[in-house]
């Protein structure tokens, strides 16, 4: 759900309402050409530049002469220091602000499993993107091996360089336990964008609509559509946030998930995350599909893989008024928003930057690790995810919260720093902060931090070092 | 296919005297009673759930199309014959008069060992809304004390040799490897 880019606007809220099958074929249409011409450039641009980022000196070299400060024989006093005291490393070294984007390539965007090398390109620009909008350092760490042991005991064995990890473009249901395991066992932030990040932008996309239908969480009858890494984590975090469990049902590709379902016992032993909702979720023992568990569910959060017609105009009509549905699939949604508006939703959110209301998660990770990083947190509870996601919702209000506008958009800069000060302040609250600074502090650390590369492109830029884009006028 | 475990006397009575003490708490979640023929579809049901759960295990425990129908006929007879013990779990509250577990039990004659009568558990499943809160132990227990007063001294039970969470559940209740079952396709 990584998308910054603006899109064109496809013809559907403009003259004449077309049908559904009509606007999808145009739809479809328009987006393979849209795709073919973004395809053809993106391989263009990458063999032009051959690498989307590179280390650059951080310190003024004068002289060879600096180097005796910057490596032997002055260095090695840093050394012995952090040698007496590990946790020296945060503060001697760029241990702080340096991350790994570890994957195994096994869920490579709508790819699936493409492999380590060929996931290199996406978590290039996955750095690119932590280092533009986050300030954050973050090497690509694409991993030649699928078990999750082996990749659990890789990145346990790059702790010592790293302040914190993100994982990516892991296949469910092994994320799960990866992400467990290595919070549990690192005493650095492991997060995993594809779970938490789009988790956290749609919770705080549900408690600005919540508000505005004048709902409270925990009387609240949600559904999920899809049981992937972005809904389970979702469901995780609705937990943390005193939803009532019982009344959230989850629907899958063989229905509503319920303690009695066929291939309960199956998903014991395959998807034990699954598993703990079943047994949680749906108290009421509904059995059916979709069109059952809409029937006055007041929330469709659907993050699935989308088939046509999945989401019937109809169901949604069934569902309690002033429905919130969130359509998250990209590039296309479950359900259309014009067409969930028709059916009477009252609020509509996609993963689209071209319909209001965009759940992205480009904008939790960059503040969550500008938060964590700046604290030199330990660890990344669901808490901080939380609070990333209430901060986020807060920011809303600052523009002006709408039914238009549940949610911040990525041209609304100023909102990023102001996340990461909260999820900095929660961490020190939390007394897993090693840094620990008042919450006015952190925002200018933020807001400092986060303009640096952004000025340092536009520099770079203007003075040619970085050379410009090749046959510019097609852009 | 799988392995038995089995338990001492002493350890046995032991742990229906837990289960005593623990059957107020477990009460409201089920109540465990002998099976009469008017429960044999939902046990039959129940009995597939478990197969099905054994087939995750190994390729060798494929389940027949025809389970269900020989889960039925197997039960049928079973709930009338002395040397067998048929359980049904049934809920409670607002489960009451569902049947939500189902223990299979034999009691076979060991004629080169002793103790001379051992009860063997072929299946024990309870659905996954009544796991946990000790209420397999204490669907365990009573089995146990019931096979004990038909005559058993020994108590065994059999499950895929991979089903490593059984192995545990009964492993913490005292039971150890006995026999083991080794299998290759012919």
């Amino acid at each position: 759900m990584v998308e910054v880019l603006p899109r064109s606007r496809p013809g559907v809220e403009e003259g004449g309402r077309k049908t559904d099958q009509e606007l999808e074929e145009a739809r479809s249409r328009e987006a393979e050409e849209e795709t073919r011409g973004l395809s053809e450039r993106a391989v263009d641009l990458a063999r032009h530049f051959a690498g989307k980022i590179e280390v650059i000196p951080k310190v003024p070299v004068r002289t060879l002469k600096d180097f005796s400060y910057w490596y032997t024989p002055g260095i090695a006093e840093v050394s012995r220091q952090i040698h007496k005291d590990p946790e020296l490393a945060f503060e001697l070294t760029g241990r702080w602000n340096t991350i790994a984007i570890v994957t195994d390539g096994s869920r490579v965007l709508g790819l699936g499993d493409v492999g380590p090398e060929a996931a290199l390109p996406v978590m290039e620009g996955k750095a690119l993107l932590f280092k533009y909008l986050g300030g954050v350092d973050a090497f690509p760490i694409p991993i030649r091996t699928k078990d999750p042991a082996e990749i659990v005991a890789t990145v346990q064995r790059l702790e010592p360089a790293l302040g914190g990890v993100n994982l990516e473009d892991i296949a469910s249901p092994k994320c799960f336990q990866i992400l467990d395991d290595l919070q549990r066992s690192l005493s650095i932030p492991v997060w995993h964008d594809d779970q938490l990040g789009t988790a956290a932008a749609t919770v705080a996309g549900l408690l600005n609509a919540l508000e505005l239908t004048g709902r409270k969480i925990w009387q609240t009858g949600i559904v999920l559509l899809g049981a992937g890494a972005a809904n389970l984590a979702t469901a995780r975090l609705l937990k943390a946030l005193n939803c009532d469990m019982g009344a959230l049902t989850v629907v899958d590709h063989r229905g509503i998930l319920h303690s009695e379902r066929e291939d309960i016992d199956e998903l014991m032993l395959r998807n034990r995350w699954k598993y703990e909702l079943a047994l949680t979720t749906n108290e009421a023992r509904t059995q059916g599909g979709l069109k059952e568990a809409l029937r006055g569910a007041d929330v469709l959060i659907a993050a699935s893989t989308p088939q046509p017609g999945m989401v019937k105009p109809d169901w949604i009509s069934t569902m309690a008024p002033e429905a919130i549905v969130f359509s998250l699939a990209n590039p296309d949604p479950e359900v259309w928003p014009h067409v969930a508006r028709d059916a009477g939703a009252a609020i509509v959110a996609t993963g689209r930057s071209d319909f209001p209301n965009q759940v992205n998660n480009s904008l939790i990770f960059p503040p969550v690790f500008r938060g964590i990083l700046d604290a030199h947190a330990k660890g990344i509870p669901d808490v901080l995810a939380l609070e990333a996601a209430q901060a986020l919702a807060r920011q809303a209000k600052v523009k002006g919260l709408t039914r238009e506008h549940i949610l911040p958009t990525m041209a609304e800069e100023g909102v990023f720093p102001e996340v990461a000060a909260s999820v900095a302040t929660k961490a020190v609250e939390l007394g897993i902060a090693r840094a620990k600074r008042t919450k006015e502090e952190f925002l200018q650390l933020a807001q400092s931090r986060m303009a640096r590369p952004k000025e340092l492109s536009r520099v770079l830029m203007k003075n040619g070092l970085l050379p410009p884009m090749p046959g510019q006028e097609s852009d | 296919m799988g392995e038995r475990n089995t338990m001492s006397d002493s350890k046995a009575a032991r742990l229906i005297e837990e289960a005593a003490a623990g059957h107020k708490e477990t009460a409201h979640r089920i109540t465990v009673r002998p099976a009469q023929a008017e429960d044999v579809p939902a046990l039959a049901g129940l009995l597939v759930r478990l197969k099905r759960l054994n087939e995750e295990f190994d390729p060798l425990l494929k389940v027949r199309m025809d389970a269900e129908a020989h889960a039925t006929r197997v039960l049928e007879t079973a709930v009338k014959d002395p040397k067998m013990l048929v359980l049904a779990g049934e809920g409670t509250g607002p489960d009451q008069g569902r049947v939500v577990g189902v223990v299979r039990a034999a009691l076979r004659d060991r004629i080169f060992y002793t103790p001379e009568v051992e009860g063997v558990i072929l299946d024990i499943y309870l659905l996954p809304a009544f796991r946990r809160k000790n209420v397999g132990e204490y669907l365990l227990a009573e089995t146990v004390r019931i096979l004990k007063e038909k005559g058993a001294g020994i108590v065994t039970a059999e499950f895929p040799a991979q089903n490593q969470i059984a192995a545990r559940f009964y492993a913490k209740r005292g039971f150890r490897p006995l026999n083991a079952t080794h299998a290759k396709i012919i």
